[in-house]
């Protein structure tokens, strides 16, 4: 590690560049690099006068991790900046194709604007996913995951069928690494279907909004019972995940939870919920005031106070259960805190800088408009096209990526031109949403001083950091994102 | 001096707040309030009409500030928040070489 | 439904101690709690008036303003004493990524737009290629214009 050593000077050198938080009788401060320290608050006065001395016993820890300016590691620190945002080099990764707009579900909170199960005007055609899957190869990245979305994706399974062969084929042409995902509510799923998905290696993920009684609430089935439909199956692919064959893998399947109004107060019971299906993972995400959901905000919506509440309750039952040897992570919490101990990139395009819209994700409309991501699809099907970046007949993939909506998106959601997140010290690991903004401010940059889901973020953030600081909870947040 | 000038309007010191700010804001609330701001003597007059309901000129000037300090910032930090965006940009777009 | 509005609190600044950039900022980093108006009062004064919105009283921002200014201050001071450090920094680490691919031959843009589109690269190439943190701040995309200047007024959002 070639360290530099400190030109002969009469004035201590201040701190390099930082970011800080008071908490109390101590400070967090971090760094562009991704890196924390907590302070006391007499030990972060020293550092910013650039008198925290050699013999200090925090000297070393801070100048390994770039908070002595005289001991800058040059290299080392640009190798870990490059490698926490090393999504800034690939390009679109995610595509997210919407097979239809169809949905035997009437879910209360549903963002995909979904359309009756007969009105098929509003299916992709094979040829039209064929094609969303030849400009999702035309990224750079030479990973290219494709997710298959709807409405409810299995009532197009042609095209599904479809699109999933072409892409494994276009996959070997290419040599790019291929995943493919699946986001269904599995009341259509079939063993024929199962099988062809498990055979080509399909991920699988539903919704599971926790006990039956508030799943069918929230996600209402005319056909049957939903919870039921999603729970059979859940077990149908756990049981062939755990029996793996041979010929291809079959992965562990995940689910999606949405917390409306009614889970409010029942974080437990959603939880247990979740480790009774052996899932290992919930995903606790709050209601967007985007596209539908913006126009029941009064009937389904809380406040992010009530969503904070839940969301910290939720993260100490979970630690609760970790302490007794249940398996099971927050998904959002672990995503950050990859980024906090590993100052890594976990894939969260929510969370980057700037934001994944457009260059970390495609949304993919069934009559092959495209979307710089699919919340911005959801806006577009409310009548405002502020976040369409071209169509997949009629534009090349150079003049899609340099669009303005895409342009428009990358500016806005770059934390540097931000004035409350330049300052922030949850920046290194945040990211803002601009068709959040958009929808709840009036604006791509928005407001974060009054900005929602910025205080859900800061409250989430300042629950890890808590937590990291006591050695108990330490242990068993690292082994959540274990190297 | 920033101060209510009449019902329907407020004055903004041009010390303070700049027109470029001024009209952002009232972009942002084009959906809220009809707003024009008219040039004076270092300060600005901004005039409110048609108001929806629940509009209050202090959100308006809330918003003010929250642009004037975005370009207060984009006028120290523009050479890192360009070189971000830029090469997000480029990767993204496949490629920096030249046609042959 | 007439709310009566809240008592504003006024706070002044000196502007010899305090440039009126770092009163702004301070002041939206309270404006969570309250609708902020500033003024000047002569030419050394800054006036930060706090009309509440929510349960946290004029006094409580008021502190907390003077607390953002304190701090606000010693940011301006650690920013400027590095812009240039951090700005090679990220450099650094943007000109060590390997070069994407080559682009596809049909980009699906005008010929003026291939051509400015090929000027911004260039620009871009050789800044990112020459390490060198001195010089103006280049805008080659335009970031510091706002989404308006770009793109025009608001669209309708009726459907068509």
């Amino acid at each position: 590690m070639a360290l530099k050593k400190a030109a002969k000077k009469t004035e201590p050198a201040g701190p390099p560049q930082l970011l800080w938080r008071r908490d109390g009788a101590s400070c967090l401060v971090t760094n562009d690099f991704g890196q924390y320290a907590w302070l006391k608050k007499k030990d972060f006065d020293l550092l910013l006068a650039g008198r925290l001395g050699g013999k200090h016993p925090r000297y070393a820890a801070l100048a390994d991790k770039g908070f002595i300016r005289d001991r800058l590691d040059f290299d080392g620190l640009a190798a870990k900046w490059r490698s926490k945002n090393a999504f800034l080099n690939s390009g679109p990764g995610l595509h997210i194709l919407v097979l239809t707009l169809r949905c035997n579900h009437k879910c209360l909170y549903c963002q995909s604007a979904a359309a009756g199960p007969g009105a098929r005007d509003t299916d992709m055609s094979a040829a039209t996913a064929k094609k969303c899957v030849d400009f999702a190869f035309q990224s750079p990245n030479p990973g290219i995951t494709i997710e298959f979305q709807g409405g409810e994706p299995l009532l197009n399974w042609e095209a599904l069928k479809a699109a999933v062969l072409h892409a494994r084929g276009k996959a070997k042409k290419t040599g790019k690494n291929l995943s493919l995902a699946l986001v269904s509510n599995f009341s259509l799923m079939t063993e024929e279907k199962a099988q062809f998905l498990m055979e080509q290696e399909v991920s699988i993920c539903t919704s599971l909004d926790g006990p039956a009684d508030l799943h069918n609430r929230n996600r209402v089935f005319c056909g049957g019972n939903s919870h039921a439909a999603t729970v059979k199956w859940l077990k149908f692919f756990q049981a062939r995940h755990a029996r793996q064959v041979p010929e291809y893998r079959v992965f562990k399947p995940s689910a999606l939870l949405t917390v409306s109004r009614y889970s409010l107060g029942r974080h437990k019971e959603i939880i247990d919920e979740y480790v009774k299906a052996g899932l290992e993972d919930v995903f606790v995400r709050p209601l967007a005031p985007i596209g539908y959901a913006k126009n029941l905000w009064g009937q389904i919506g809380y406040e992010a106070k009530d969503f904070a509440d839940f969301y910290l309750k939720s993260l100490d039952y979970i630690l609760k259960l970790n302490r007794r040897g249940v398996v099971i992570r927050e998904k959002m919490a672990a995503m950050m805190l990859d980024k906090i101990v590993n100052a890594r990139d976990p894939g969260y395009l929510d969370a980057r800088c700037p934001c994944g819209a457009a260059i970390g994700q495609i949304a993919y409309n069934y009559n092959g408009d495209l979307y710089t991501c699919d919340e911005g699809r959801m806006v577009g099907w409310e009548g405002d096209d502020a976040f369409k970046i071209g169509n997949v007949r009629k534009d090349t993939y150079r003049k899609v990526l340099t669009s303005g909506a895409a342009r428009a998106c990358v500016l806005s959601s770059n934390l540097e031109s931000q004035p409350d997140c330049a300052r922030c010290a949850y920046k290194p690991y945040c990211g803002v949403c601009p068709v959040y903004n958009y929808e709840a401010q009036g604006s791509l940059w928005g407001d974060m001083a009054t900005n929602d889901r910025c205080g859900l973020f800061k409250g989430i953030f300042g629950a890890l950091f808590a937590l990291l600081k006591k050695p108990g909870n330490e242990t068993i947040l690292k082994n959540w994102v274990g190297k | 001096m920033t101060k209510k000038q009449n019902k329907g309007g407020l004055v903004a010191d041009a010390a303070v707040y700049s027109a470029e700010a001024l009209q952002l804001a009232a972009f942002v609330y084009s959906d809220r309030a009809e707003i024009s701001i008219k040039a004076g003597k270092g300060v600005f007059n901004v005039s409110f009409c048609g108001e929806a309901p629940g509009f209050h000129p202090g959100d308006y000037m809330n918003e003010v500030l929250n642009q004037q300090c975005r370009l207060d910032l984009a006028k120290q930090n523009s050479k890192a928040a360009g070189m971000i965006a830029t090469k997000a940009l480029l990767s993204a777009a496949g490629g920096t070489k030249k046609k042959a | 439904m007439n709310k009566k509005p809240a008592a504003k609190t006024k706070v002044s600044v000196s502007l010899k101690k305090y440039p009126i950039e770092t009163v702004r900022y301070a002041a939206h980093a309270v404006s969570c709690a309250a609708r902020v108006f500033i003024r000047t009062a002569g030419r050394d004064t800054a006036v930060a008036e706090f009309e509440p919105t929510g349960r946290l009283p004029g006094a409580k921002i008021a502190a907390a303003f003077r607390a953002e200014l304190a701090d606000e201050a010693l940011r301006a001071s650690v920013y400027a004493a590095n812009r240039e450090l951090r700005d090679f920094m990220i450099l650094k680490a943007l000109s060590a990524q390997a070069a994407p691919p080559p682009r596809q031959d049909d980009s699906g843009l005008t010929p003026e737009q291939e051509k400015e589109l090929d000027a911004l690269i260039a620009q871009v190439e050789s800044e990112i290629k020459q390490e060198a943190a001195s010089g103006a701040a280049s805008d080659p995309l335009g970031i510091t214009r706002t989404w308006e200047d770009k793109y025009g007024a608001k669209k309708s959002r009726k459907k068509n």
